[in-house]
C-alpha cells in the first residue's frame, strides 16, 4: 500500500474519491411530499413512540466521512517529515572547582536548562560532569540534569580532547566551561563561556605538629593569594582552641591576624595554638577582598579531646620501685599525675608490673610488664632471653635504641595475641615476641613478657620515650588529629588567568518524522462522538 | 436541503358546471338553519351595539365597557350593560379561513370551503336582507357586506379573488366583534389548531352570538397513511420532515387524528354551537346530490 504522504502529493488525488463515496452512500432523498394540516399530530406520534424526527441527515453523514478520511489516513501514515541534522547532544559540563565562584555553575545549569526546554524529544541527549568526580547523565535524566553535585575537584579532563574525539557527524559536542585551568578551548562544536574572574584567596594546606596530650599544637598553613597586586587579608583560627598564655611559643598568639598576601605566590604562615581539653572543630580561614571563590578559603581539623592523664599503677609488693617510678616517669612526660590504683576510679593508663592483671588486653588502656592477664596460662620462666631485634618503623620503636636491653627472666605465657613489637631469639634461631600490642586502632593496651625488675629497661634512655608512645598507642587513631579538607586542586585558584575564547552557538538539530496519526484519530473520534449529539 | 415543491393550486372554484349547480340547489328553497328565528330575532333580539333600549343585563367580564349603564350603577351600586334592539334587519356573517393549510387535500379543501361559502352565502342573500362576509388577513377585502339575491355574482366573484393568507386570533375577533357583525356566524375552516379557535368561539359566545363551525372533512382528517417513506410539510410553516411509516406509526396517528377530532367537537359543543363536518366529494365535478346534500345540512 502506497502511504500517504504530503512529499507526494501526486497520491492524493485519491482523496477525490471520498466525496463521490459519501454521495453514493447517501439515501435517497423521498421523493413524496405530503403536504398536511395535522404536523403537530405527527410530531406527537412520533414523540409517543420515541421516535425523534431525523434532522441534520447530511451533516451526520459528512461527520461520519470525516471519520473515516481521518481513519484512512491515520492508516496510511500521513506525517511530517522531520528535517535532516544530528540527532545526538552531548554536553561537557565542567565541573571543576573554579565554576564554584561568581555562580558560575548555576549559571551554566540555568542555560543547560532554557536549551533543553527547546530541543525536540527525539534528540538523544548526554551530559557528563567532567571535573572532581565524572558523572553520566542520559535521557530524562540529562534533560532534567539530575543529581551533578556541585562542582567541586580538579580539572582533570581535557575538554578540548574530549569535544574532539566525541564529535561526529551525528553528533553535536556542547561544551560549557570557566575556561579555568584550559589550555587550549574546545575547538569542536558548540562552546559556552561563563565568567568567574575575580581575585581569590585559598588555604592550600595546613600542617600541625601536635603534641597530644599537650595541648600545644604548631599550626602551618600554606596561603596563596591570586589577585592582581599585593592585598591585606586576614588569616582566623576559629573552634577548638585558644591563643597560647603569654605567647611562649612562636607565632603570633592571636587567634586573627592580617597578613600581607603578594600576588600568585604561596606562603606559609606559622601559628601556635593550644586546644581546649574537650577538642572539637579547628577551622582555618584566609579572608580577601573580593573573594571570588570562597569554596577554597577554609581548613578544618578534627582535633581529639585530651585524655585524663591520671596512671594508676599496680605492683607486686616485692617488686621494687620500679613500677611507681616508670608511672611518674610517664606522668612527668605526658603532663599527668599517678593516683593509686583503686576499684572503680577512671584513670587514662594503668600501668602494671608482675602479678595479675585483672584486666582483658585488648579492652583496656592499659602497660603490662609480665602480668599475667585474666584466662592466661601459668607462666613459665624463661631464663636470660636474649633480645633480637624491635620494630624500627612502628609507631613504638621507631628511632628508639633497645640494643642494651638485657632480661633476667621472662614469661611468654604473659603476651596476649597481639602486633608484636619486639622480639627474642630461641636457641633454634627463631624469633619469640618479647612485647605486643593488644587491641583494635582506637583502643589497645601494651604487654610485655618481663618485668621490670627482671630486665633494665628502666635504666635505658629510650625508656620515658617508650613509655610516652605506649601510652599514646593506647589510645590509638583517637589520639590523632584528622584532617576534614582535602588539599584544593592545583590549579583551580587563579580566576584571573583563564583561557578565552569566542563562544559557538549549538548547530540546528535534525528531527525525526512526525506521524499525524494521532491526530488524524482524535479528530476522527471528534467527529464520532459530534454525530453522536446531532440529530 | 433541498426545497419544497411549490404549493397546490386551487383551480376555479365557481365553474360555469358549479354556478349551474348552485343556482338549482338554491332555486329549490331550501333555508338556511336559523334564518326563521333570524326574523324573530330581529324583532326580540336585543344584542345589538346601536338601535332602541329593550334592557339591562348584568355586566360580565369581557364586555365592552362602552355598554355599561352608569347611571344604573349610580342607583344600585352594580354594573349592568345597555342592551339595545337591533334595527329591522336579517342578516349572516360568514368567517372564512384562508390560511395555507386549507390548500391540504386532493382536491384541495380551500376549493370545497369556497363553494361551502356560496352555497351558505346565496342562501342567506335569499332568505335574509344581508350577508356579511369576513375574510381575516385578506387586506381590505377582509370585510364585505352583500344585499339581496342580486349580490350572489358579487360574492361569488369576491370569494374567488380571495387570497391565501395567515391570520391571528387576535385578528379574527376583531372583525367579529365590530358593530355590524351580527347575526348567526357561519365559521368556515379546518380548525387544526382547536386552541387558536377557543378565544374566538368564547368572544362571541359572551356577545350572545351564534356560531355554526363548517369543516370540509376531507379523507386525511380521519385515515392516517399506513405505509410510505415520505416527507411530510406543512403548507402554512413551511416546517418538514422526513418519515418512514410503519404500522406502529400509523396506528399512533391514527388515535391523535380521533383525538384532534374530539377536541374539535368539545371545543363547540362547550360553546354551545354545533360543529357541521362535510365529507367533500372526492372530485371536483359539482354533483347535484351532494351539494343538495349540503343544503339539507344547512337546512337542519
Amino acid at each position: 500500500m502506497l502511504p500517504l504522504v504530503l512529499q507526494a502529493p501526486e497520491r492524493l488525488w485519491w482523496l477525490l474519491l471520498l466525496p463521490v463515496l459519501f454521495w453514493l452512500a447517501m439515501p435517497p432523498r423521498p421523493r413524496t411530499v405530503v403536504w398536511t394540516a395535522h404536523l403537530p399530530q405527527w410530531v406527537l406520534a412520533q414523540k409517543t413512540l420515541r421516535r425523534r424526527p431525523p434532522r441534520l441527515r447530511g451533516l451526520r453523514f459528512l461527520l461520519l466521512a470525516l471519520a473515516c478520511v481521518a481513519a484512512v489516513l491515520a492508516h496510511a501514515g500521513l506525517g511530517l517529515r522531520g528535517t535532516p541534522g544530528p540527532q545526538r547532544l552531548v554536553v561537557l559540563l565542567d565541573a571543576s572547582a573554579s565554576m564554584a565562584g561568581q555562580g558560575a555553575f548555576a549559571a551554566a545549569q540555568t542555560k543547560l536548562r532554557e536549551q533543553f526546554a527547546t530541543l525536540p524529544e527525539s534528540v538523544d541527549l548526554t551530559v557528563l560532569r567532567c571535573g572532581g568526580p565524572l558523572v553520566r547523565r542520559y535521557g530524562a535524566s540529562a534533560r532534567t540534569l539530575q543529581d551533578l553535585g556541585p562542582p567541586g575537584g580538579a580539572a582533570t579532563a581535557d575538554l578540548a580532547a574530549l569535544a574532539a574525539r566525541v564529535a561526529g557527524p551525528d553528533t553535536v559536542v556542547w561544551t560549557l566551561t570557566d575556561g579555568q585551568g584550559l589550555a587550549p578551548l574546545p575547538t569542536v562544536g558548540a562552546l559556552s563561556l561563563v565568567s568567574t574572574a575575580a581575585p581569590n584567596g585559598a588555604v592550600l594546606a595546613v600542617r600541625a605538629t601536635d603534641h597530644w596530650p599537650l595541648p600545644q599544637i604548631e599550626l602551618e598553613v600554606v596561603v596563596l593569594a591570586c589577585t592582581t597586586t599585593a592585598v591585606t587579608g586576614a588569616l582566623s583560627l576559629s573552634g577548638a582552641v585558644e591563643p597560647v598564655p603569654g605567647s611562649p611559643l612562636p607565632g603570633s598568639p592571636l587567634l586573627e591576624t592580617t597578613v600581607e598576601l603578594l600576588p600568585g605566590g604561596a606562603m606559609t604562615l606559622q601559628r601556635t595554638v593550644v586546644r581546649t581539653k574537650a577538642g572539637g572543630l579547628l577551622t582555618v580561614r584566609l579572608a580577601v577582598p573580593g573573594d571570588g571563590l570562597p569554596g577554597d578559603d577554609t581548613w578544618h581539623l578534627e582535633l581529639p579531646p585530651l585524655p585524663a592523664p591520671r596512671i594508676a599503677v599496680l605492683g607486686e609488693a616485692e617488686g621494687g620501685p620500679f613500677a611507681a617510678v616508670a608511672a611518674e616517669a610517664l606522668a612527668k612526660e605526658v603532663g599527668g599525675e599517678v593516683v593509686p590504683a583503686a576499684q572503680g576510679q577512671e584513670v587514662g593508663l594503668l600501668l602494671v608490673d608482675g602479678g595479675q592483671a585483672p584486666i582483658t588486653p585488648g579492652q583496656v588502656r592499659a602497660l603490662c610488664f609480665g602480668s599475667r592477664w585474666a584466662g592466661a596460662a601459668e607462666p613459665t620462666p624463661w631464663l636470660q632471653p636474649v633480645v633480637a631485634d624491635w620494630d624500627r618503623t612502628g609507631p613504638l620503636g621507631a628511632g628508639l635504641d633497645l640494643s642494651g636491653l638485657r632480661i633476667a627472666c621472662a614469661f611468654r605465657e604473659t603476651l596476649p595475641p597481639g602486633e608484636p613489637f619486639l622480639w627474642a631469639l630461641e636457641a633454634g634461631g627463631e624469633k619469640v615476641p618479647l612485647a605486643v600490642v593488644a587491641g583494635g586502632p582506637e583502643l589497645a593496651s601494651v604487654h610485655f613478657a618481663f618485668r621490670l625488675q627482671d630486665s633494665n629497661l628502666p635504666l635505658l634512655p629510650a625508656f620515658p620515650q617508650l613509655l610516652r608512645r605506649a601510652f599514646v598507642r593506647t589510645y590509638g587513631a583517637g589520639a590523632a588529629l584528622k584532617s576534614l579538607t582535602e588539599a584544593p586542586p592545583a590549579g583551580e585558584q587563579d580566576l584571573l588567568a583563564r583561557a578565552v575564547g569566542t563562544e559557538r552557538p549549538i548547530p540546528p538539530l535534525g528531527t525525526d518524522d512526525q506521524s499525524l496519526g494521532p491526530w488524524l484519530l482524535l479528530a476522527g473520534l471528534l467527529c464520532l462522538s459530534l454525530r453522536a449529539f446531532v440529530r | 436541503m433541498k426545497s419544497l415543491p411549490a404549493l397546490p393550486v386551487v383551480s376555479p372554484c365557481f365553474s360555469a358546471a358549479f354556478r349551474a349547480v348552485l343556482h338549482e340547489v338554491l332555486a329549490r328553497g331550501a333555508r338556511l338553519r336559523g334564518a326563521r328565528q333570524e326574523n324573530q330575532r330581529a324583532r326580540r333580539s336585543a344584542l345589538s351595539q346601536s338601535g332602541t333600549f329593550v334592557g339591562h343585563r348584568p355586566y360580565a367580564r369581557g364586555d365592552d365597557l362602552r355598554g355599561i349603564d352608569w347611571s344604573a350603577y349610580a342607583r344600585s351600586g352594580e354594573l349592568f350593560v345597555k342592551q339595545l334592539e337591533e334595527e329591522e334587519r336579517r342578516t349572516a356573517t360568514l368567517l372564512l379561513d384562508l390560511s395555507a393549510s386549507l390548500l391540504v387535500g386532493t382536491p384541495p379543501r380551500r376549493l370545497f370551503a369556497l363553494r361551502l361559502a356560496a352555497l351558505v352565502g346565496g342562501m342567506a342573500l335569499r332568505h335574509l336582507d344581508g350577508l356579511l362576509v369576513l375574510a381575516p388577513g385578506a387586506g381590505p377585502r377582509a370585510r364585505v357586506v352583500f344585499q339581496g339575491p342580486a349580490d350572489l355574482d358579487r360574492l361569488l366573484a369576491h370569494l374567488e379573488d380571495l387570497p391565501i393568507a395567515a391570520s391571528e386570533p387576535r385578528q379574527t375577533m376583531e372583525l367579529l366583534l365590530q358593530r355590524s357583525a351580527a347575526g348567526r356566524v357561519h365559521w368556515i375552516s379546518d380548525f387544526a389548531d382547536p386552541s387558536a379557535c377557543e378565544a374566538v368561539l368564547a368572544a362571541v359566545r359572551r356577545r350572545g352570538g351564534h356560531v355554526t363551525g363548517w369543516l370540509p372533512a376531507i379523507p386525511e382528517d380521519a385515515v392516517a397513511p399506513k405505509s410510505g417513506y415520505v416527507r411530510i410539510a406543512d403548507p402554512e410553516t413551511g416546517e418538514h420532515f422526513t418519515v418512514a411509516i410503519d404500522r406502529l406509526l400509523a396506528n399512533e396517528l391514527q388515535r391523535e387524528l380521533e383525538l384532534l377530532r374530539r377536541r374539535q367537537d368539545r371545543l363547540f359543543a362547550q360553546c354551545g354551537c354545533p360543529l357541521l363536518r362535510w365529507s367533500v366529494p372526492a372530485t371536483e365535478v359539482p354533483d347535484v346530490a351532494a351539494y343538495q346534500e349540503l343544503s339539507a345540512l344547512c337546512s337542519r
